[in-house]
């Protein structure tokens, strides 16, 4: 279970905060990653930037995507995803306070494997995560490696 | 309009032919048969009246039995050559005397005939008595030629013919002329006319040169035409105006439209700020209040956990509220599919969800059945679900409700409604029931953000219909609406 | 127009229908005719007799030769009658302008009257110059057939010639009887100027 990380793009410190601490509640002990904007994310996932050291074959089990990100909208780092060879079978929630019907529909047309609403009530919220956690974690079974990644 | 060349023209000189050709041939017709029955006549006296000299001079040759004499006396027939043959009869019938000398029967009669003139196909014949006195003698005959006369007719007829055809040459120059003076300015009319009707130059001016009918015409066609050509003025100068609003107004709607646009925009920008900006400090009130009950809650004491317990509620209530409002802003700006729906079907659904939410409630649901309508499922099932939850919870503090989901017909017009008979509302409120979070009862009575009625009110006008509710406190309340008012 | 009564008219026939035929083959014997009343009708004589009846026609005679208006024509024949009645015959009933026609005999020249036409027989013809010059002055018209009888100052003379009866006239005489004789008649007639007559 170690090496199971949970990549968490969200900008809002609060939000951050509770997402955490819904996964502590929920006794979910994996690694988890921050990035705090799209293009941290996106630095983050192919070895850019800062973290142009990182080891690429430690793929994320699961990423949870905000879609109000600063600097690259949330939508537009799931397209960008999908459409590198290197992550394009990373699974990817949403997670989000918007309800748009649009945001739901772009998501989906990019293959977002899940569109969460962050409820405002917290204790459904904790449920959310805990659930969530369990689903990915446990009972989900994660793409295999990517034959590239893998060699290189 | 295809131009009739000559036609009046031809009509007038037609006309004028016609009448003064009749006119001519019968006056001739009428001058032959008259000369020739005047030269007939004529003719006939003038044999009668020689006859009787004749006659008068052959008495004593008569009388004294000398033919020789007698034919002297019919000698004197050679001056006219029109006689055929003439004969002395004596008193007892017998030829006694002939002209031309030696003429023979059968050139003239064997016996005398009645005294008289006897037209006959070519000849004119006289039997006159020859007598002296009362001394009747003898007969005289005389028998002429009618071919002089016919030749005399034809001479004549051929003269009235010369006349005629005189006359009608003269009165073909005359009709002519006359009929250029009429017809000249209906021609000129028509022209005109024509060139109205197909140039549309209403400027065109007809030259009035007669003072009579025609002049009238034209004068009157002239006014006429000043008339159109003022109202054609107006018309066009008002045209332009016309058109000029037109664009002004097309520019206008160009302007509203961007700016409705841009508003829209606003608005969904709003809403979308809205949804996250104002959700995400909400649920981190109640998240940290709830981390805050966990992490300290024996420090907070009781109070300090009931205080953080209201903060929370007003939390989620206020996520709710956002979450209705942007439902109502989402509601005007969603495209509206328009399929059979069965409102029944779909109230039967609402109805066993609040009974399995429920269950210990004492309602009872009365649905018509065949409750079928034109319109958006997805919203028409909004409308149902506000108005049948809006009852359910309207009767809550009745021990048992009745709710009723049905239809009227007023002037064959449908008619829905939804009918309880909870706690109802007082009429004189009745216009604050569908403006958004206007609510008529307190938030501890009955729970709600006061945005439901507001969201059906928008779905019903999206149909085309209209919702309007009666009712009175305690005895429940009945909303009823209609869909496509203005037309299927 | 006055017509002819049916008897006049067969009169004439009678009369008119043989004269020309026979004329010829009577002539001859017509100078032997002795007695009125005895002598046998002739066909010349039947025509002379008709002559006679047509002379009234075409002679007008002075208003003095007669009592008045209505007063008859007298047609007489002077010595033996020749006509053997035909002249009766003709003129029974006749009329001219209104006078009704009459025949008179009469044996000498005394006895003549009022007469009009007097046919002087050929019996008188030894004193035919004695009785003419007696009826001088009258207002008679003088028919005779005798020879010279126009010469002899006789107004009006028979005379055969060619199988036909032609006519003499002696305008002179007539003149001195006052008569005026019809253009018409004269036309059919020789007019005669006899030498020595008064003109």
């Amino acid at each position: 279970m170690r090496d199971k990380v949970i990549l968490i793009a969200e900008d809002n410190a609060n939000d951050e905060e509770l997402t955490l601490r819904a996964l502590r509640k929920n006794n979910i002990s994996n690694s988890i990653v921050m990035v705090r904007d799209g293009q941290e994310a996106l630095d983050y996932l192919f070895g850019d930037g800062a973290h142009a050291t990182r080891d690429l074959n430690q793929r994320p089990q699961v990423m949870l995507l905000d879609i109000n990100l600063p600097k690259i909208n949330g939508l537009e780092v799931l397209k960008r995803i999908r459409a590198d060879e290197r992550t394009k079978t990373m699974p990817v929630v949403i997670l989000t306070s918007s309800a748009e019907e649009r945001d739901r529909l772009v998501a989906y047309a990019n293959f977002a494997n899940s569109y969460i609403r962050k409820p405002v009530d917290f204790d459904q919220f904790t449920e959310s995560v805990r659930e969530l956690g369990l689903y990915w974690l446990v009972l989900n079974e994660p793409p295999p490696r990517p034959r590239a990644a893998a060699t290189s | 309009m295809k131009a009739p060349r000559t036609t009046i023209q031809r009509k007038l000189v037609i006309a004028i032919m016609l009448t003064s050709t009749t006119a001519l041939v019968l006056t001739g017709a009428v001058l032959v048969a008259r000369e020739a029955m005047s030269l007939r006549s004529l003719l006939g006296t003038e044999l009668s009246t020689r006859a009787g000299i004749l006659a008068a001079n052959s008495t004593a040759a008569l009388a004294f039995q000398n033919p020789e004499d007698a034919r002297q006396v019919l000698s004197a027939l050679r001056t006219d050559p029109s006689v055929v043959a003439a004969a002395l009869y004596d008193g007892q019938g017998r030829l006694f005397a002939t002209y031309p000398n030696g003429a023979a029967p059968p050139l003239v009669p064997r016996k005398p005939g009645r005294p008289g003139r006897l037209f006959e196909k070519e000849n004119l014949v006289v039997n006159q008595s020859v007598a002296e006195g009362a001394n009747r003698l003898g007969t005289l005959y005389i028998k002429t030629d009618l071919r002089q006369l016919d030749q005399g007719v034809r001479v004549h007829a051929l003269v009235v013919l010369g006349a005629l055809l005189g006359s009608i040459g003269v009165s073909f120059a005359l009709s002519t002329w006359l009929q250029r003076r009429i017809a000249q300015p209906v021609l000129v009319l028509a022209k005109a006319a024509r060139a109205v009707s197909e140039r549309k130059d209403y400027s065109i001016r007809v030259e009035t040169v007669s003072d009579d009918e025609l002049g009238l015409l034209a004068g009157a066609f002239n006014d006429m035409l000043a008339e159109i050509q003022e109202r054609d003025t107006a018309l066009r100068s008002s045209e332009g105006r016309l058109r000029q609003l037109n664009a002004e107004l097309e520019q206008r709607v160009a302007a509203r439209t961007i700016e409705l646009e841009t508003s829209n925009k606003e608005l969904e920008a709003f809403s979308y700020s809205v949804s996250h900006d104002l959700r995400a400090p909400l649920r981190a009130i109640d998240g940290f209040s709830k981390a805050l009950l966990e992490d300290c809650g024996e420090a907070l004491g009781e109070t300090g956990t009931r205080h953080l317990e209201r903060v929370r509620n007003a939390t989620r209530q206020m996520g709710l509220l956002i979450d209705d409002l942007l439902n109502l802003a989402r509601l005007s700006r969603a495209e509206l599919r328009r399929e059979p729906v069965d409102l029944g079907a779909v109230g039967q659904e609402i109805a066993a969800s609040l009974e399995q939410a429920q269950p210990e409630r004492k309602v009872s649901f009365v649905l018509a059945p065949d409750l079928r309508a034109d319109g958006d499922s997805q919203l028409l099932r909004v409308v149902l679900d506000n108005l049948l939850r809006n009852a359910w919870k309207f009767t809550s503090k009745h021990p048992t409700g009745r709710i009723e989901l049905g239809q009227t017909g007023t002037n064959g017009r449908r008619v829905f409604f939804v009918a309880d008979d909870g706690a109802g509302f007082d009429m004189a409120h009745a216009d604050l029931l569908f403006a958004p979070f206007q609510r008529l009862h307190r938030q501890s009575d009955f729970e709600g953000t006061g945005v439901g009625l507001a969201t059906v009110q928008r779905i019903i006008h999206r149909h085309g219909g209209r919702l309007w509710a009666e009712g009175a406190v305690d005895k429940g309340a009945t909303f009823y609406f209609t869909l496509w008012e203005n037309g299927s | 127009m006055p017509l002819l009564s049916p008897p006049a008219r067969r009169r004439l026939l009678r009369g008119l229908v043989p004269a020309l035929a026979l004329l010829g083959l009577c002539a001859t014997s017509s100078a032997s005719v002795a007695n009125a009343l005895e002598v046998k009708r002739t066909p010349e004589y039947d025509l002379k007799a008709v002559f006679l009846y047509q002379f009234a026609h075409f002679v007008e005679w002075p208003a003095r030769a007669f009592a008045d208006a209505h007063s008859p024509i007298t047609i007489g024949v002077l010595g033996e009658d020749p006509f053997g009645g035909g002249l009766d015959e003709i003129v029974t009933n006749e009329a001219v302008g209104g006078r009704k026609l009459v025949v008179r005999r009469y044996r000498t020249v005394d006895e003549i009257d009022t007469c009009h036409v007097l046919f002087i027989c050929p019996s008188e013809a030894s004193r035919m110059a004695a009785i003419l010059t007696r009826l001088k002055g009258r207002n008679l018209l003088t028919v005779g057939d005798t020879k010279d009888f126009v010469a002899q100052n006789g107004i009006v003379g028979f005379t055969l010639a060619r199988n036909r009866l032609k006519l003499r006239i002696n305008l002179a005489a007539a003149d001195t009887a006052k008569l005026i004789i019809s253009s018409k008649l004269l036309r059919q007639a020789e007019i005669v100027h006899p030498k020595g007559s008064q003109g």
